[in-house]
């Protein structure tokens, strides 16, 4: 095991959807050098097929006895869903390419069969009770990752001192065993240069002290950055102390590092159209993606925003509230870090 | 343990990128257990220097000059000249620590702009337009050309029409106060047609403006985190506030219940307490039955009311009318009211009005009486007089909330609970959205829930209505308005110019319409022209000549064909000025480029959701895109080839007698300085850049100081000042909100009673039965099954960003619809059908998407797409059809006078459509 472990919280509570952490990561990673198609980091609407497409029924990760679950590569077109460009040219007539009558409308020059956020806002439930809430996912940087494991020239590593799993870049073969053991398919094969890519937990941020783009980024101010064994760091307490971040299909067998505070929702209304006091989501499902303590987090959550409201104090919801963003990210000065 | 290979099924990505490197075992480096150890990482340099590769040599500051009102700080790096990203600067001061700082301020679309700047639909040079309009055929040219042939002809319109044939217009795609004071500034000096942009887009508070006399009023965004009840109404702030939506989800961690209302299942209603669904357009009544919960459960609060209301006020129950000091006195004014005081048993003249010698809302020792009837003695004998108070409770009678539950779908009981809840709450503040007031009764709906807020007592620090806030930047006006506009209201103009008569008779003009809007379409147009022959709100004709900035007018206006046609036949130059090729620019006869939002100096600090004014600062050394110039720059150019260009023709000072100013106290007739235009524009050449334009706003905006340029610019932002409160001071530690003034020092509103207004004798309000708040159904018709409405995208600003490839990406690429399954299922659509839209003003064609959230009845479509995304060029706007709010076209009385205060909205979402599978024709798969 690696010495220290950086991992994330995200609060599903506050995530708005909106995606600006995609598209800081697309940015600062993702836009160039045969990486164009993929999202490192994504969001997707749950219930839904999710990017790339389903797959939670994809295979991989591990079985009850510790081996590698057999697991499916995502199609570029259907799966993840080909990086479309514009038509810009013979659309606008800038170029002077238009000819009257048969100008293109303006559309992707190649129609997309799927994408990283297909089906948006669709969800499930029956209006009213219609129901869904946002999924945002990145590399797990497992504690056990199958993709390391599954790696036939070892050239996937953790890091020793924070935990980061990386894919060596000048040792990748693109194999690509490592694509179809990720459970959360979270490993991507770069095409253009013939090796595989992941999320790095923007590592290079990180050893300067700045949290990764899609926390630093994020307007909802959802996600905490932090080492695990930092105790008073925001994520050990949300993991470890008050034990309301869990991790995503945990069954997998993976043991991520990244923690979802599982979402709360408005109440269903009844067939007279009264409102009830149960939640929208279905609490099997949310068992199902974040484990049995679902219904005692949820409690938590609850009894803490309670506790807030009638003026008691409670530590768990000033963590969650976030009155600083940049304490949300406790990585240590630059200087500290080399130390370790 | 499987092997390896078998797990491994291929299922095609990339497929030749499979091929595996021959040898590629061979020197293979010996990893122990690469959980614990990698022997070899010099390799991870690659990623670090990537990152110093997005990153670049030269940094500088941004915000973007759009229409989401955000204006958030960012960072910007370039390398090499060019912008290669952008991070959200992420260091506004936390103003208190019991509230969460503002950071990291900024959304999906901000973050692209590096790349969207460098987009293939950049306009990089002059272009003249070389075939039809539209045709999308072009001549590149030159600058100096451009403008030449521009100038000359607006010389010539100006000669032959007077100043009133021109317009020059900056649309709501630049909101900055740097980008917007050149063309706002030569406007000015020309006496130009500007339309209120505010207006134009449909974003007037109208219902506010009724009751508080001005549209903006409300709090900034941070004060959601102390609120206890938090009723979000038409407004999904996690989709349309994503800087600011933290203060609401981390405001139910603090305590708030938070309550939405809204036809669909949205990004918000997600975190909600409870959602409400609502049928779209009926939030009048919903509102009303809040009112009448209000009126019946007792939840009001008497001496909020008698004092910060005109409730007590006395109403003529032979003439509906107010009853005024005119009424008792010959030479009494029209301005001054009267309410009944119970310690006297007597009439009270009411302090506060317009026309009351007394500047408060103190009542001394009377204590006005809410309800009776009364008799009072005028100069024609006397006459029965009752209270506000009463004639609103009556009206509100007819809403009970079992009345109104099956038009607005909301069950009796929970619209109660919300009214009760809302009145017990210590801080209970109503934030609408700008959804309402496209429904032709939004004024309606707000000017009720301005009621239902003051009738609950929640104002100031306590809550209430929440519009959008707004802060007061004095001190613009010597460089933005030098000499008086031909400002004009942006909906009738538009609704004019566009012929949209013509969409109204056709999509209602029917009994069904003149049952619910109390007049037929005929008569609304006949009032419309009333309304501008009365100067109720001002109207310009149509000019000759058009300059356009930033506004994407084809894109936005309704009925959207025939709008487009008539507009460009009224037209004989166009000249769209914008940062891109847009479908209006697409249209004109010159495409000018302009700088995009990281190239040229700017500063922002109107908006009220937060407290700071950010800055543009290029980075150094930032290469210019193409030949794009800054606003300021092409006005300043203009303005010299105007000059030039008149000179040449003879032309020196052109008298505007419309207009005159005060000079050194004397009445002034107006005069177009044709012959000094260049240096007028420039103040003498004391502002030649768009650097200048910054500088001088910083030195000149009281509410910026005391910050020296330089420090700002060092700092990406300032800190607003106290001044920059507009009826409360803006504390350094304290959330914002309006009205501080009214509640704790008593200064009157400004309303024609000096109080929040909630009668108007106004005799259009009075024709119509809208004297006090009251409810209307909606006016989609029935003939077509689908109520059709577009509320914003989070995937652009409007139309900006629209277009942008990483946006469409996490889209379907091109526009779509939301249909919930049932309606889908019925006419035989399933997920990602193509499929056409129609009804009797147009049609569009669009992508099929399932909505679980959609209300089945309701088809959406989220808004601004541009029109040359779609089939034929027919964007959505094709099927909306030109609605008026016929109360909105009134005017000249009291404080509903046009201005920045009064104007009406363009309305948007109350057309009725059918859908139906498109039937496949080649090019469209």
């Amino acid at each position: 095991m690696s010495k220290r472990q950086l991992a994330m919280v995200i609060d599903l509570n506050k995530c708005l959807g909106c995606q600006t952490c995609t598209m800081a990561c697309k940015t600062q990673w993702t836009n160039r050098s045969g990486r164009d198609y993929m999202y490192w980091n994504n969001v997707e609407t749950a219930p839904g097929k999710g990017y790339p497409k389903m797959w939670m029924e994809s295979g991989g990760g591990f079985d009850a006895e510790g081996a590698l679950n057999a697991g499916r590569i995502p199609s570029l077109e259907n799966d993840y869903g080909a990086p479309f460009d514009l038509n810009f040219e013979s659309a606008l007539g800038m170029a002077g390419a238009a000819e009257q009558g048969n100008r293109p409308w303006l559309r992707p020059a190649q129609n997309p069969a799927y994408g990283p956020n297909w089906d948006e806002d669709e969800g499930a439930g029956e209006y009213p009770n219609s129901y869904y809430f946002y999924l945002p996912r990145l590399c797990n940087h497992c504690s056990n990752p199958a993709c390391v494991k599954a790696c036939p020239r070892k050239a996937i590593y953790k890091r020793e001192e924070d935990g980061i799993v990386l894919v060596d870049q000048s040792r990748c073969r693109g194999y690509q065993h490592c694509v179809a053991a990720c459970p959360y398919k979270k490993v991507f094969f770069n095409p253009a240069l013939g090796r595989s890519e992941k999320c790095i937990f923007c590592y290079p941020r990180v050893e300067q002290g700045t949290a990764p783009a899609c926390a630093r980024q994020c307007p909802g101010r959802v996600r905490f950055v932090g080492y695990l064994d930092d105790e008073n760091g925001p994520v050990a307490r949300l993991v470890n102390k008050h034990k309301v971040a869990l991790r995503l299909r945990e069954d997998f067998g993976t043991q991520p590092n990244v923690y979802y505070v599982p979402p709360l929702s408005p109440p269903k209304y009844d067939a007279r159209g009264e409102i009830t006091d149960e939640p929208r989501i279905p609490l099997e499902y949310l068992v199902k993606l974040f484990g049995p303590s679902v219904p005692h987090v949820l409690e938590t959550l609850r009894t803490e925003m309670e506790k807030k409201k009638t003026g008691q104090s409670s530590e768990l919801m000033d963590i969650l509230i976030a009155y600083r963003h940049e304490e949300m990210f406790t990585l240590g000065a630059p200087a500290e870090r080399q130390k370790t | 343990m499987l092997n390896r290979r078998k797990f491994l099924k291929v299922s095609g990505v990339c497929g030749a990128g499979l091929a595996l490197p021959g040898g590629a075992m061979a020197g293979a480096l010996h990893v122990d257990d690469p959980l614990r150890a990698y022997p070899s990482r010099e390799w991870e340099e690659q990623y670090r220097k990537e990152l110093a590769a997005t990153r670049g040599d030269s940094e500088g500051f941004a915000f973007h000059c759009s229409n989401c009102q955000g204006n958030c700080a960012w960072r910007t790096g370039a390398q090499g000249g060019m912008i290669v990203r952008e991070e959200q600067l992420a260091q506004y001061p936390q103003i208190n620590p019991d509230i969460p700082d503002a950071n990291p301020r900024g959304c999906n679309k901000g973050i692209i702009h590096s790349q969207a700047m460098y987009e293939k639909d950049r306009l990089l040079y002059p272009l003249k337009r070389a075939g039809k309009r539209g045709e999308g055929k072009w001549e590149r040219v030159t600058w100096d050309r451009a403008l030449e042939e521009i100038a000359a002809k607006v010389v010539e319109v100006i000669q032959k029409h007077g100043p009133g044939g021109l317009m020059i217009h900056a649309g709501t795609g630049i909101l900055s106060q740097g980008k917007r004071a050149g063309p706002l500034r030569l406007g000015s000096l020309l006496g130009a047609i500007r339309l209120y942009p505010s207006s134009a887009v449909g974003d007037m508070f109208t219902g506010a403006s009724v009751a508080y006399g001005v549209p903006n009023v409300g709090h900034s965004l941070d004060a959601w985190f102390e609120m206890d009840y938090i009723l979000l109404w038409g407004i999904n702030p996690s989709v349309t506030r994503i800087p600011d939506a933290h203060y609401l989800w981390e405001g139910r961690y603090r305590g708030a219940r938070i309550v939405t209302i809204a036809p669909d299942y949205n990004p918000t209603s997600i975190h909600a307490d409870m959602w409400v669904p609502v049928n779209p357009g009926t939030d009048s009544l919903l509102a009303m039955s809040l009112v009448n919960a209000a009126f019946e459960d007792k939840l009001y609060k008497e001496d909020f009311i008698k004092e910060q209301t005109d409730l007590p006020f006395l109403v003529r129950k032979d003439t509906g009318l107010l009853l005024r000091e005119s009424d008792l006195r010959k030479d009494g004014s029209g301005d001054v009211f009267y309410f009944w005081d119970k310690k006297t048993n007597s009439l009270a003249e009411a302090p506060g009005s317009k026309g009351s010698k007394r500047d408060t809302l103190r009542l001394g020792g009377a204590d006005p009486a809410l309800e009776g009837t009364f008799t009072a003695q005028t100069r024609n004998g006397k006459v029965q007089v009752t209270t506000v108070f009463e004639l609103a409770r009556r009206e509100a009678a007819k809403f009970s909330p079992e009345d109104t539950a099956e038009r607005t779908g909301v069950p009796p009981a929970m619209a109660r609970r919300i009214a009760r809840e809302f009145a017990a709450a210590k801080k209970a503040g109503l934030t609408i959205g700008f959804s309402l007031h496209k429904y032709a009764w939004g004024i309606l709906a707000c000017w009720a829930q301005a009621l239902f807020c003051a009738l609950t007592g929640h104002a100031a620090d306590t809550g209430g209505l929440d519009t959008e806030s707004q802060w007061s930047l004095g001190g613009i006006g010597p460089l933005s308005n030098p000499k008086p506009a031909r400002f004009a209201s942006g909906f009738l103009s538009e609704w004019i110019a566009g012929g949209m008569d013509d969409s109204l008779k056709k999509h209602y003009g029917d009994k069904e319409f003149k049952a619910r809007a109390g007049l037929d379409a005929d008569a609304l147009i006949k009032l419309s022209r009333e309304s501008r022959e009365k100067k109720w709100l001002a109207h310009y004709g149509e000019p000759k000549a058009r300059i356009i900035f930033a506004d994407n007018f084809f894109r936005r206006n309704k009925s959207a064909k025939n709008f487009k046609d008539t507009v460009l036949a009224a037209t004989e130059l166009l000249v769209a000025v914008n940062f891109r090729m847009d479908t209006s620019a697409e249209s004109a006869d010159y495409a000018l480029p302009s700088f995009a939002h990281y190239e040229g100096w700017d500063i922002r600090g109107e908006v009220g959701y937060h407290r700071f004014a950010n800055l543009v600062v290029p980075p150094p050394g930032l290469r210019p895109v193409g030949e794009a110039k800054s606003e300021w720059e092409i006005c300043r150019l203009l303005a010299e080839k105007i000059e030039a260009a008149a000179k040449a023709g003879g032309v020196a000072k052109i008298p505007d007698p419309e207009f005159s100013v005060t000079v050194d106290g004397a009445q002034t007739a107006v005069t177009r300085d044709m012959d000094t235009l260049g240096a007028d524009f420039t103040m003498g050449g004391r502002i030649a850049t768009d650097k200048d334009v910054t500088r001088w706003l910083v030195e000149n905006d009281p509410a910026f100081q005391p910050w020296k340029f330089e420090d700002a610019a060092a700092r990406g932002f300032i800190t607003l000042n106290r001044e920059a409160g507009l009826t409360s001071p803006l504390y350094a530690s304290k959330p914002y909100h309006s009205f501080e003034e009214q509640v704790y020092l008593r200064r009157p509103y400004p309303t024609l009673s000096g109080r929040q207004q909630f009668y108007v004798d106004h005799p259009l309000f009075l024709k119509l039965g809208a004297a006090v708040p009251t409810a209307r159904e909606p006016l989609h018709p029935s003939r077509f099954p689908l109520k059709f409405y577009s509320p914003h995208t989070r995937w652009g600003i409007h139309s900006t960003w629209r277009t942008n490839k990483y946006m469409l990406r996490m889209q379907r690429g091109e526009p779509h619809v939301l249909l919930n399954a049932s309606d889908a299922a019925k006419r035989g659509v399933s997920d990602g059908a193509r499929i056409r839209v129609f009804n009797d003003v147009g049609e569009f064609f669009a992508l099929a998407k399932i909505g679980a959230g959609v209300r089945p009845g309701s088809l959406v479509m989220e808004h601004a797409w541009e029109p040359h995304q779609f089939k034929g060029r027919a964007g959505l706007n094709s099927v909306v059809a030109g609605l008026l709010s016929p109360l909105e076209l009134a005017g000249g009385w009291g404080h509903l006078k046009f201005g920045p205060e009064w104007d009406g909205n363009q309305l948007a979402l109350e057309s009725s459509v059918e859908v139906a599978l498109a039937q496949a024709s080649a090019g469209d798969t």
